[in-house]
Order: structure tokens, then sequence, then C-alpha cells
């Protein structure tokens, strides 16, 4: 066995080591370290990557014991390469190298930290450091009982730290716990724990157990009070996910739940089911593509997601409508025109019309539907008679009232991002009908409001217009679909609320009202027959003679239409029914003396011709929305006023009117035999009866012209005689409307002659033959014209001359900005 | 603490010697007991005879030394280095004190064998 054979001064510094001391040359390649401390008895991983380094490794492993001495570079901007021998820390420690591998040109080592040294002397800087050291002597214990508290609470710290250390491996752990030795426990944490260079080297130069003691305590405190944050946040993010995440199980099992019940798979059923119907539906490319995506979207919806039945309410829409499909047509004209007359009596206009469309899909069944506006009084059978052009067409009806309709979202819908959004009226109207050629009426189209929620009227724009409407989009659908198949007929009752723009995009067919006869034959054919069955009679039952009839329609109901007729003739069918029923009679026939047994005294008086009136009144006509209507115009003299006094809730353009009839006979005094003294030196008050009702228009200008004229010649006005048309000043007669009303008032009111504007001769066409054979017609063209017929030969009251002051009558009265009041003096 | 815990791991997963292992290699050792006393088995390749100091007290045998690496001389280089070369320490413990056994000892096949005679 050999003696040692080591060197003195190597004894001097192991004084109390009891084994034989080990040869150790003095002068050592130095490694520098960046952002790391080796410590003594640890076994720590190294990579030497820079040359100057793996040339002082390569050294230290060429000689027998593999000792290199690792200092840490205080400063950590040097470049390793470069440091310089001030840059490094003068402790640092010895390490062998255990194992080693080349790998890319780097050298990987296992080293094993050995003793602690001091650098006594540089010696070399090239090719790599080279240091005489001086091994630092073992740590010395200054307080036993302070050593070994530290040392306890340090284990208790190690074993709480592995506690949130789950994945350390139980060998592992045994490894650390078992550690008994207090240095080599602190130097582990020191090589373990990431505490900065600064507080590891502290470690490595402490002199003492104690000190080295409370620096490791110190550094685990630190790390196990991170550690238990770091823990907390974890495991509050994980109470985060798992809350979803027992969402998604529950609904898992209940899934499978539903699955055991049969109630299968409600979602997916659904889904098959559409899917089905979708590949089944013959609809056009780019719906089926958007449907195609829109169900898509809902397979991957939940079934309990609010989208999942919004999606299927939509698809369902889409499924449903007439993108294809239309009904056929029928075009037998000889048929549509008998069903039409079956229908409505009279009405020819409108009958033409849709004959003349059904002639042209004949040659052509690509052309578009045409849009009607049916205008006229209630009643009058513009409501019905889309019905019927709908059985005449052999197509599918479906209508609804705009009356009223305040929101454009009612015809277009709103769109699908509202909660309880529907498409509008028309496309729900297409779907129930199931076919695109409807014929679809807008019934009230002037009767839509408009407000804050956009304007009905503009978005009827769109629709009714056949060159836009083979696109309309409705919001919910947002899908182009044609409507130019579509049939449109609108209803109303007064073209002058319906704007412009909707005005000019549809045909307008007026349907004034019906005449005494009109309403006879209709009472005749269809009201008469239809009340007797509705009030359970027998056809023979009941006959209500025409006179009966005509004095229903002039005496008990005042309409331009036939609904009020209707009403009354059926209220007799009830009072025939009743006494059929208590079996008093078996039949009745009801005769004109027997209508007041029914229906009591005459509600109306019509305006009729009047007998013998005086000088000043003249008969004029009137159109109202209830049809024509006579009604007399009443001048008479203020002798010693001036000007002129109008009453009868005139508006201005008949006060106007009156003002140029005053003003022409005035100054055309003399063509008409008048005295222009008298019109000066009398006032005039002009009254239209009744009273109580507003009126307007300058179509009285011609009969106010001629109740003053009567007035001042003293002749009286022939009480046959109607007249209507406005005046000018320079005695022109301008033609007027609603001429047909108004005839068919005046033949009622037992008129025979009537007055009428030049221009307006093209209206007489429109008159009922048998009205037409009943009267006589003048066509004026100057006011002459209409004196000339209007007032009678024989002057009756000629003016009385008074003796009154005289007045300066043409001072004020003429003043149009004064107002139209007689000024007494 | 992401450093740290790799370092951590890094550290404790390059096996079972990786542990704060004090500064020294423990060879391997068995112990045999033979009619005569105890037969001692060390793995000490390569470590030359003149390098071990073999002490005895009371019932405890240490061997010490250090193995060299004499192989490399100048103008080579290691590119791999397995073996460990560096100071040693064994202390072995006995039933009995054989502070006055007798010792032989001898190198078989890079192992040291010593013979403890217990003394009759």
């Amino acid at each position: 066995m050999a003696e040692n054979t080591e060197n003195t001064e190597n004894q001097d510094i192991h004084v109390q080591d009891t084994r034989p001391l080990k040869p150790l040359p003095l002068e050592r390649a130095i490694l520098p370290l960046q952002n790391t401390t080796l410590f003594p008895e640890t076994v720590v991983p190294l990579a030497v990557g820079r040359e100057r380094s793996i040339k002082a490794t390569e050294y230290a492993l060429s000689t027998e014991e593999k000792l290199i001495a690792c200092v840490t570079v205080k400063t950590k901007d040097v470049n390793g390469n470069k440091a310089k021998p001030s840059d490094l820390y003068e402790v640092g420690t010895l390490v062998n190298v255990k194992r080693m591998m080349r790998a890319e040109g780097i050298l990987q080592l296992v080293v094993q930290g050995t003793d602690r040294f001091r650098i006594v002397e540089w010696t070399q800087e090239e090719p790599f450091l080279k240091a005489r050291v001086e091994i630092l002597p073992e740590l010395a214990v200054e307080n036993e009982e302070e050593v070994e508290a530290l040392k306890r609470n340090l284990q208790n710290l190690i074993q709480q730290a592995l506690t949130m250390l789950p994945q350390v491996p139980a060998e592992v752990r045994m490894a650390v716990m078992g550690q008994n030795d207090p240095i080599q426990m602190s130097y582990f944490l020191g090589s373990v724990l990431d505490l900065g260079e600064e507080t590891e080297q502290k470690m490595l130069e402490a002199v003492t157990v104690d000190e080295l003691l409370s620096l490791a305590h110190a550094a685990l405190a630190k790390e196990v009070e991170i550690m238990e944050i770091r823990s907390k946040i974890a495991s509050e993010a994980q109470s985060e996910m798992d809350k979803s995440q027992r969402d998604y199980i529950l609904r898992q099992q209940m899934k499978a739940i539903q699955k055991e019940l049969g109630e299968d798979d409600g979602e997916r059923a659904e889904a098959d089911q559409l899917r089905e119907r979708l590949e089944q539906a013959d609809l056009p490319e780019h719906v089926f593509k958007e449907a195609e995506r829109e169900l898509r979207r809902m397979e991957q919806l939940p079934q309990s997601a609010p989208d999942f039945h919004v999606i299927r309410t939509y698809l369902e829409y889409v499924l449903e409508l007439p993108w294809k499909k239309s009904s056929e047509e029928k075009l037998d004209l000889k048929e549509a025109r008998k069903i039409l007359d079956e229908d409505h009596y009279g009405l020819d206009d409108v009958k033409e019309r849709i004959l003349e469309f059904l002639a042209v899909i004949k040659l052509r069944p690509d052309s578009k539907s045409p849009i009607m506006l049916l205008v006229g009084p209630p009643g009058v059978g513009k409501t019905s008679i889309g019905r019927s052009v709908a059985r005449a067409l052999g197509r599918k009806f479906e209508r609804f009232s705009l009356g009223g309709m305040r929101d454009e979202a009612e015809l277009r819908g709103h769109r699908r991002t509202y909660i309880g959004a529907m498409p509008g009226r028309i496309i729900q109207g297409l779907r129930r009908v199931g076919v695109n050629n409807p014929v679809l009426m807008l019934d009230e189209v002037d009767k839509l409001g408009n407000s804050f929620r956009g304007d009905p009227a503009s978005a009827l724009l769109e629709i009714l217009d056949p060159q836009q409407n083979d696109t309309f989009r409705d919001h919910y659908l947002d899908l182009p679909f044609d409507l130019s198949k579509v049939f449109f007929i609108a209803t109303a009752n007064d073209l002058s609320p319906i704007p412009a723009p909707l005005r000019d995009r549809m045909e307008i067919i007026s349907l004034a009202g019906y005449s005494d006869i009109e309403k006879l034959n209709i009472a005749k054919q269809y009201l008469v027959p239809r009340q007797i069955k509705e009030n359970g009679l027998e056809e023979n039952q009941l006959k209500i003679i025409d006179d009966a009839i005509n004095l229903i329609t002039s005496r008990y109901t005042r309409e331009a239409g036939v609904r009020q007729l209707e009403r009354t003739i059926g209220n007799i069918a009830r009072k025939v029914a009743l006494k059929v029923a208590t079996g008093d009679v078996e039949k009745v026939t009801v005769t004109e003396e027997e209508i007041s047994d029914y229906l009591g005294g005459p509600k109306f008086y019509p305006e009729s011709a009047r007998e013998g009136m005086p000088t000043g009144v003249a008969t004029g006509m009137a159109w109202t929305q209830m049809g024509g209507q006579i009604l007399f115009i009443e001048a008479t003299l203020l002798p010693g006023a001036s000007g002129l006094t109008l009453t009868g809730q005139l508006g201005d353009v008949m006060k106007e009117s009156a003002m140029a009839a005053r003003s022409y006979l005035w100054s055309h005094a003399d063509a008409f035999g008048i005295k222009q003294e008298d019109i000066k030196k009398n006032g005039i008050h002009l009254h239209v009866p009744a009273g109580s009702i507003p009126k307007d228009g300058p179509s009285a200008g011609i009969t106010m012209a001629t109740a003053m004229a009567s007035l001042f010649t003293g002749r009286k006005v022939r009480s046959d005689v109607a007249m209507t048309g406005e005046i000018t000043l320079s005695g022109l007669v301008f033609p007027i409307g609603g001429l047909k009303e108004k005839v068919l008032a005046a033949h009622r009111a037992g008129i025979k002659h009537i007055i009428f504007p030049k221009q307006n001769e093209s209206a007489l066409e429109d008159i009922p033959e048998e009205v037409h054979n009943d009267l006589t017609f003048t066509m004026a063209e100057r006011i002459s014209d209409v004196l000339e017929i209007a007032l009678e030969e024989e002057v009756t009251d000629p003016i009385k001359t008074y003796d009154i002051p005289e007045v300066d009558a043409g001072s004020s009265n003429d003043n149009p900005n004064e107002p139209l009041i007689a000024k007494e003096d | 603490m992401a450093k740290s815990l790799d370092r951590y791991f890094q550290f404790l997963g390059s096996a079972k010697e990786a542990q704060p292992s004090g500064r020294l290699w423990y060879p391997a050792a068995d112990v045999y007991e033979t009619a005569d006393g105890w037969l001692v088995k060390v793995e000490l390749a390569g470590v030359s005879a003149d390098d071990i100091e073999i002490d005895v007290q009371g019932n405890r045998l240490s061997i010490a030394g250090c193995r060299k690496d004499r192989t490399c001389a100048a103008g080579m280089s290691y590119q791999q280095m397995e073996i460990t070369y560096s100071h040693f320490e064994k202390n072995l413990e006995f039933p009995a004190s054989i502070e006055r056994a007798k010792l032989e000892y001898n190198f078989d096949n890079g192992l040291l064998m010593i013979h403890l005679i217990k003394e009759q």
C-alpha cells in the first residue's frame, strides 16, 4: 500500500481532514460561467461552447484529476470570450468533470463540485484563463442551536415545496428528504433554485454554516411563497374551466337520457328532415345555396341555442314559398266574361281590362301581370271584383288591407336579427296561397299611414313596379323573389292621398257610383236572391217589385254603392222570414206602398229639383265620396250694402270662384242687360246649403254666376236645369271632374237639362244610356252660353230702387286682403 | 421560476447519481464472509495500487484514493469521457472490530480484493 505523497501546503488547508491529503497542483484552468453558480457537492450538467472555455476544459481533461475551476462572471453584459480576470468573482468552485460528450462543437459535461477556492494570482489569459487557487476551508459552525433550528425550518420548507410539486418522482423525494447535512442541503438548493447570481455568489462565499443556512432559508421561503401564489392562480383558472366543462358534460348526459327515452336526438332529426325536404324541393339555385348554408349552420348548433329555432323557422319559410310553382292559367275568354258578368253587374271598364289582359297572356304567356288600381266610392264592389277576377283567370286569390298600415316592415318584413322577426305581408300572402301567380289585392291603398318606422307607400313603389319587382327582396328572406307574375289589384276610395309616384305605377280604373237603374238591376239580380238565401227563405217566398226597390234606393239609402241597399233588403227579408216562420203567410210580394210597413218612414229626402224657385237661386251639381249630388246656390240682394258675403262653409277656391263670377258680371253688365248702378248699390249674400257641410272647389263657378245674374236681371233660373263648370274672369267655362256621378245625381233628382263644360264632352260616353236618353245636355264654352239656357225669358222680379245714400261701393269691397264680409253703413 | 424548475428536472432527470452526492466517488464493493474472516471486493479498475490507502479503525475499514487518467498524453484529446477520475473513499462497517485482523490484498482484473483474516 502506497504512502501518501501530497505536499505540505495542502495539509495545512485540510487540517481537520483525517483522510490522506490529495495531490493538488495549485495552478488551475479557470472556466468562466455565465448566469450560473456551481456549488460543492452537487452534480450539474454544463454545456461549454465558447472557444476559450473549450480550450480550458480540454486542458483540464488532459490532466490526471480532471479538475477545473469554475468562477461566475460578475457583469452580465460581458461576452464570455472576452471575460477579463477583473470581470470575475474571486471565489468559485473546483469541479471534477465526471462525463464528457462532444456534440456539434459543444462539450456536454457533467460536473461535480468538490471544493470552494479563492483565486490568489492570475497566471495566464490566453489561450485560456489560468490562475493559482487556494482551496477554502470547510465551513465552520458558529452556533450549533441556531444551525439546528435553521436546518429544521429548512426541512419543513422543503417538505412544503415538495407537496406543491407533485410531479417530482418518489425516489427523488426520498433522497431530498433524507438529506441531513445542512451544508449539502443549502448548496443543493442554491443550484436548484433560480436565485440570481448575486445571492448565489453570497451563498458560495458564506464562511459559516449559520450564514449559509439563513441565506438558503430566505431564498427557499421566497420561492415557496411564489409557488403558493402560482398554484392559487392556477387553481382559480382551473375552477373557471371546470364550470364550462361541467356544463358540457351535463348536456351530453341529457342527450344520452333523451336518446334513452326515445326522444331521440331532436335536433338531428329535425335537421335531417329539413335536409330531406330541401333536397326534394325544387328551388332556384341561389335559394338552394343560401338554404343549404343556413342548414349547415343549424346542424352545428345545439337545439337549445336560440338561433336554432330562428334558422328552422326561416328554412321552413323558404321551403314553403312558391319559388317556381304557378297555378295554371284558364285562358277561355268567353268563360271568363261569363264569370265576370255573373258576379258583377256593370263595371264594364274593369271587365274589359281583364279580358284584354287575358288575351295578351294567351298570345304571349310570359308577359308581365298588370297592376290595377280601382278607385271608387264604398260599396261599389271594388273588393269583390278582385275575387271575381281571380275566378275568371283561374288563379288563387289573396287580399290584405293596407288601411292604417304605418310600418314599412309590415310589407317588407323585419331583418332576421330581430327577435320575433317575420316576413312582410306580401311574402306571407304568397306562402298562404302557395303559388307565385295569385291575384293579390291590396285594399285601401289610399289609407296607408306613415310614421317614424318608415313609409309603407314607398315600399309599395318597389313592389308595384313591374320593372323591379322580379327581384323583390324581403328583409326577412333576404333573397330575391319574383313578384312579376302576381296580378296586383289595389283599391282606393280617393286618389288624392295616394302619392304621385305610386299612382303613376298603376293603371287607374275608376268605378263611379251606380245609377238608380243599375242599382235596380243589381238588387234584382244579386241582392234580393242573396238575402233570400241568407235569411232561409225559398226563392218564391219573397218578391220585391221594381218600384219598391226604386223607393228604397231613393228614400231609404243614400250611397253610390249598394251596401246599404243590400242591408235594407236584408231587413225586409228578415221581417218576411219572421212572418213565414210564424206561419202567418207563405209568400210575400212587397210593393211600393208596403215599404213603410217594413222600414218605417223614408230616411232621406234627397235634394230634388225644386218647384217655383225665386230669382237668385240656381241648381248646381257636386261630387262627394258618396257619389254625386245636386245643390242649390242661393243669392240675395242686400240693398244699400256693398261687397259679397259668402256663407255655407265654403273653401278658399269656392270663395274666389264666387268673386270671379261677380266681377265678371259687373264688368260685362251691359251684355246681360244689367245696370252697373244696381250692382254698385247692392251688396250680395250668397249661401250654399246645407250649411254644416264644408264645400270647396271651382266647379260651382257658373252656377254662382247664374244665380247672381238671375238676381240682377230679375229673370228666374229654370228649375229643371242643373249646371257645373268653372268660371274664369274672362267668362270662359273650364272643365271639371266627376261629371258622371253628378249627372247620375241630377237625373235622380229629376233634372231634365244639364249644362256642362264643352271640354268634358268625352265624359258623356260613360253615362248609361237610359240616363242619357232622359236628359238634354248643353255644352258651354262661355258663361253667356250658360245664361242663355238657364235663365227664363220673362223678367218676373225686377230690382226695386231704394232711396239710399250713395256709398262708394268700389273702394273697399274688391280688396282681396279684406275679409269678404258686407260692409254695413 | 420556470428556469429553476427546468433546472430541477434536468438535474433530477440525470439519474441516481445526480443527487446531492457529497464530494466523492464511492466505488461499489462486495463483502463476503469466509471461514476465516472476510473477503472485500472493490470495483477499482484503472486505479494504480500506489494511489490507494487502506485504513482500519475499530470495526471500520476505509479505502481511499484517487483514480488518475494516465492515458491522455500530449497530442491527444477527449472525444468522450465516461469514466470518473476523481478521489474516492469507501467505508465499510463490520459486525466486530477488525483492528487486529491481518490484511492481504491484490488486484484481480481491475478489482481490488482485500482479505481480512480474523485473529485466532
